[in-house]
């Protein structure tokens, strides 16, 4: 379309920064600064992401900001987000409410690597948000059980009510498909809490980790370097691990370099990574 | 509903204000839609007790006694605004902490008359929380109304917290060092666009330091490129950034 | 495609022939400096400037550019490319130009770029004065320029005019050519070739050498924060690369409160903030946090991190990092240097 403000003619012209209208079917506050959205395509597309990709969610006026997909493509008509307000532009997406519109560019980047992952050991270690994106992967897992050898969940949360995916931690705590372990980092009497305590490296004690696992990490920044500590005891070789890096993206298409490390692009090359290919740590985690 | 905004001043010049009441363009006027101005000493009279969404507050804090009324304005106000130098960061007026014989060479004889006692001059932020500050000297309009504008949509305002230079580069100015000149553009906070250079003039910082500014090298640069005497050089910062510099007067 | 020659006496007149034709930039005077601008006149064309302040990137990625206009929550796209002919561009300049029009195509193509750089007809030209502190001679060598349309070299008495693609003869038109003959051929080439020998400073390894010893040099963080003491953040050394295009995305409002645009602007990688994000709750991260480490990425990526994409080094030796910085530490040459004589 031409642009509208001159005199140009220039033919449709494909605009990688121009969002898709995405509906919001239901919102759901999770806790009190964040809120879940169920979203399907206005134009009535089907979903067609990977696990582990991302999209830029935005609403004119305010920018744009990148969030994981929490849903698995398995689930075809809708997709989920998950937002937490911290910012210009997280504030004003959790405003919207069922019926709204927000725009969305996606899929972006490269997801798990799943060709990788099926017939193997799978473990994903997820801390606070890093639940989110681990989900749409969590959820292909569980819905395709039978493609991979095992999988174990461990999720950590800062106190009880910022566990997030309330529904789905009762189905993963007595499902035979996730061998799953939960922690909070601390909690008060009200919580009535009974599960375990203590940063999700206590978590280890609990479950058994072998060499031939493929771990997936996605937390806080300062998780990593504790996680990697444990898996380093349990002899889990770098080659094994992958890291979610999503945080750190502007553009979401490989162009604005905000999300550079090293020579590598979250946006594009990841944010799954390999561990052993981030060659300095010091810049990516 | 309309937004209530309202404007007082402390010690400055009220150019600012005067600034704002200048802008009589298709801009202001237009941003008059959507909010109502209830208190404005300059251009009306009427003043207000009740509520207010936006206090924009002018002039620095140079008296005790000026407490009291910025908190008054606080607690009527859900969004407090610092807008000019002299609200922002103290401005101009801040030199004066660094001066023990100022009343005197600016009063003379008059100089011990108790009306004019007054302490340090710093920005409002040291009397009262200041949610948002709009820099400069004048404050930039095109930057007032951006302001306003984000806050009419709840949304937080973006503030440039990067130097002058980065402007001047943009705008293909050539940089006052070469042309033998010297500029604090590399320490000053950007936002206005850097017309001075563009003009001709060194950057002199009126919107204050960056929030991490290097003050050792600025010094450096001043005397080996700028031509600056060292004493010159050391000092020359205070104009406007007396109390963003290290050796700034806290009380 | 063919070579040409038009005399010095009949040059003016192909230029103004074209300018009435076309919108013509090219290098112009400004104060002491030289800047790419719209020529009005033909006597305002500065073919022998040594460098610009800003690189011509400007023309196809300007420092500011609306990416989409919106009403409310609707948006327009606003890709409006304007046919140019951008005139005069040293041969440094047109492999950055090289550089950004594969990376702005790569992985996924950024029409708000390469539309309005399919629009441009680029015309190099021979550098007649050298910049104070180009090493462009010692960079990149065996990288050579690809993406202009002509290249003109000044001979005695006129001008070789090598046409490469048919966007550049189409400006034969405007002149009074005539076929250059072997002699002026070989003088063209001659003066081509001594060019690159001109450029004042140098970098004293080769690429490849360059790019595993800095790389090794990484995790000296001290070295890098010794490069960095002076640094202001101030990411001039960013903005005026020829091979920096990093950039920032803000959406503003127009008075109106309704419509607007999502505009991006240029960014740089040693401003302090660049790197950082938030977390939640009031927490936020720099991942380059110390001025040494933001001097370490773009030295990184100037001769490490991309050569393997681009075939050589990302820069290319124009000099304007060192010129701009009022601290005098951006010259890569220096920093190079160093690590390489260890
Ligand atoms: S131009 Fe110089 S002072 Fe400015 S950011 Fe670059 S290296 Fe630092
Ligand atoms: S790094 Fe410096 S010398 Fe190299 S291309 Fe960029 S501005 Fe030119
Ligand atoms: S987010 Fe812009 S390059 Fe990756």
């Amino acid at each position: 379309m031409a642009c509208g403000t001159c005199n140009c003619n220039s033919p449709e012209i494909e605009n990688l920064f121009m969002p898709k209208e995405a509906l919001i079917t239901e919102t759901k506050w999770m806790t009190k600064d964040t809120k879940h959205f169920v979203l399907k395509w206005a134009d009535g597309s089907k979903v067609s992401h990977q696990p582990g990709q991302i999209v830029e969610a935005s609403l004119f006026g305010f920018g744009e900001i990148p969030l994981g997909f929490a849903t698995s493509p398995t689930q075809e008509n809708s997709f989920e987000l998950v937002i937490r307000q911290v910012g210009r532009v997280s504030t004003a997406l959790c405003k919207l409410e069922a019926g709204d519109t927000m725009l969305i560019r996606a899929p972006l980047g490269k997801g798990f690597p799943l060709d990788e992952l099926r017939g193997e050991k799978v473990m994903i270690i997820a801390g606070g948000l890093g639940i989110v994106p681990t989900r749409s992967l969590i959820n292909y897992i569980t819905d395709r059980r039978d493609e991979f050898k095992s999988f174990t969940l461990f999720y950590g949360a800062r106190n009880p009510s910022e566990l997030l995916f309330k529904e789905d931690l009762v189905k993963w705590r007595s499902s035979k498909d996730v061998h799953y372990f939960e922690t909070v980092d601390g909690c008060c009497e009200e919580d009535n809490w009974k599960g375990n305590t203590g940063v999700i490296t206590t978590l280890f004690k609990q479950a058994e980790v072998t060499p031939d696992t493929k771990v997936i990490i996605c937390g806080p920044p300062i998780m990593y370097r504790f996680v990697m500590m444990e898996l380093y005891k349990c002899n889990v070789p770098h080659e094994n691990v992958y890291v979610d890096l999503e945080r750190r993206m502007k553009c979401g298409v490989g162009k604005c370099g905000h999300c550079q490390i090293n020579d590598k692009y979250v946006c594009i090359d990841g944010p799954v990574f390999k561990y052993s290919e981030l060659d300095s740590k010091e810049e990516a985690l | 509903m309309a937004v209530r905004v309202a404007y007082f001043d402390f010690t400055c010049c009220e150019g600012c204000q005067i600034e704002m009441t200048n802008f009589g363009d298709a801009a202001f006027l237009e941003l008059l839609n959507h909010v109502e101005v209830v208190e404005f000493r300059e251009a009306m009279s009427e003043k207000t007790t009740e509520p207010i969404d936006i206090a924009f507050i002018e002039g620095s804090f140079s008296r005790e006694s000026d407490r009291k009324r910025l908190e008054e304005i606080r607690e009527r106000a859900s969004i407090v605004i610092a807008y000019g130098a002299c609200a922002a960061t103290g401005g101009i007026n801040a030199l004066k902490n660094h001066q023990g014989d100022y009343k005197k060479a600016v009063y003379g004889k008059d100089s011990e008359m108790p009306h004019l006692d007054s302490m340090c001059a710093r920005g409002v932020d040291a009397a009262i929380k200041v949610d948002y500050k709009i820099h400069g000297c004048p404050m930039d309009k095109n930057e007032f109304v951006r302001v306003v504008s984000h806050l009419l949509h709840g949304k937080e305002p973006v503030i440039p917290d990067y130097p002058v230079c980065v402007e001047c580069k943009q705008n293909e100015t050539v940089c006052r060092y070469q042309l033998g000149d010297h500029c604090l553009g590399q320490v000053a906070r950007a936002g206005c666009g850097a017309p001075c250079p563009a003009d001709g003039i060194p950057c002199e910082a009126c919107r204050g330091f960056v929030s991490n500014p290097n003050e050792e090298a600025l010094e450096k640069v001043l005397i080996e490129n700028g031509g600056l005497s060292a004493e010159r050089a050391k000092y020359k910062s205070r104009m406007f950034a007396a109390n963003h510099r290290s050796d700034a007067v806290k009380e | 495609m063919s070579v040409k020659f038009i005399k010095e006496t009949d040059f003016n007149d192909f230029v103004g022939k074209m300018m009435e034709a076309r919108t013509v930039v090219g290098p112009v005077a400004k104060k002491t400096k030289f800047v790419f601008g719209e020529l009005e006149s033909v006597d305002q064309l500065r073919l022998d400037y040594d460098v610009t302040i800003l690189p011509p990137k400007k023309l196809f990625f300007p420092p500011r550019q609306d990416l989409l206009k919106f009403h409310g929550q609707k948006g327009t796209s606003c890709i409006c490319p304007q046919p140019k002919v951008l005139f005069g561009v040293h041969y440094y300049d047109i492999k950055a130009i090289d550089q950004t029009d594969f990376l702005f195509n790569e992985n996924n193509a950024d029409q708000n770029y390469l539309a309005n750089r399919e629009a441009t007809t680029i015309i190099g030209t021979t550098i007649q004065n050298v910049s104070p502190r180009a090493f462009f001679g010692s960079v990149g060598k065996n990288v050579n320029p690809k993406g202009h349309d002509g290249f003109l070299t000044r001979i005695n008495g006129g001008w070789v005019f090598e046409t490469l693609t048919s966007k550049g003869r189409d400006l034969l038109d405007f002149g009074k050519f005539i076929d250059a003959d072997d002699a002026q051929k070989a003088e063209a080439a001659k003066v081509n070739t001594e060019e690159k020998t001109k450029s004042p400073e140098k970098i004293k390894a080769e690429g490849d050498v360059v790019a595993q010893k800095v790389r090794k040099s990484f995790s000296e963080d001290e070295l890098w924060e010794e490069f960095a003491k002076d640094c202001f953040s101030c990411g001039s050394c960013n903005i005026v690369c020829p091979t920096c295009y990093c950039f920032d995305v803000q959406d503003n409002w127009n008075v109106d409160q309704h419509s607007g645009a999502r505009t991006r602007s240029w960014d740089g990688c040693l401003k302090a903030d660049f790197a950082e994000c938030s977390l939640g709750q009031g927490a936020c991260e720099n991942f380059r946090e110390t001025k040494g480490s933001r001097f370490r990425h773009r030295i990184m990526r100037k001769a490490v991190y991309s050569n393997e994409k681009l075939g050589g080094p990302a820069c290319v030796g124009c000099g304007r990092c060192s010129l701009s910085c009022t601290a005098d530490i951006a010259d890569p040459v220096n920093v190079i240097n160093r690590i390489v004589e260890g």
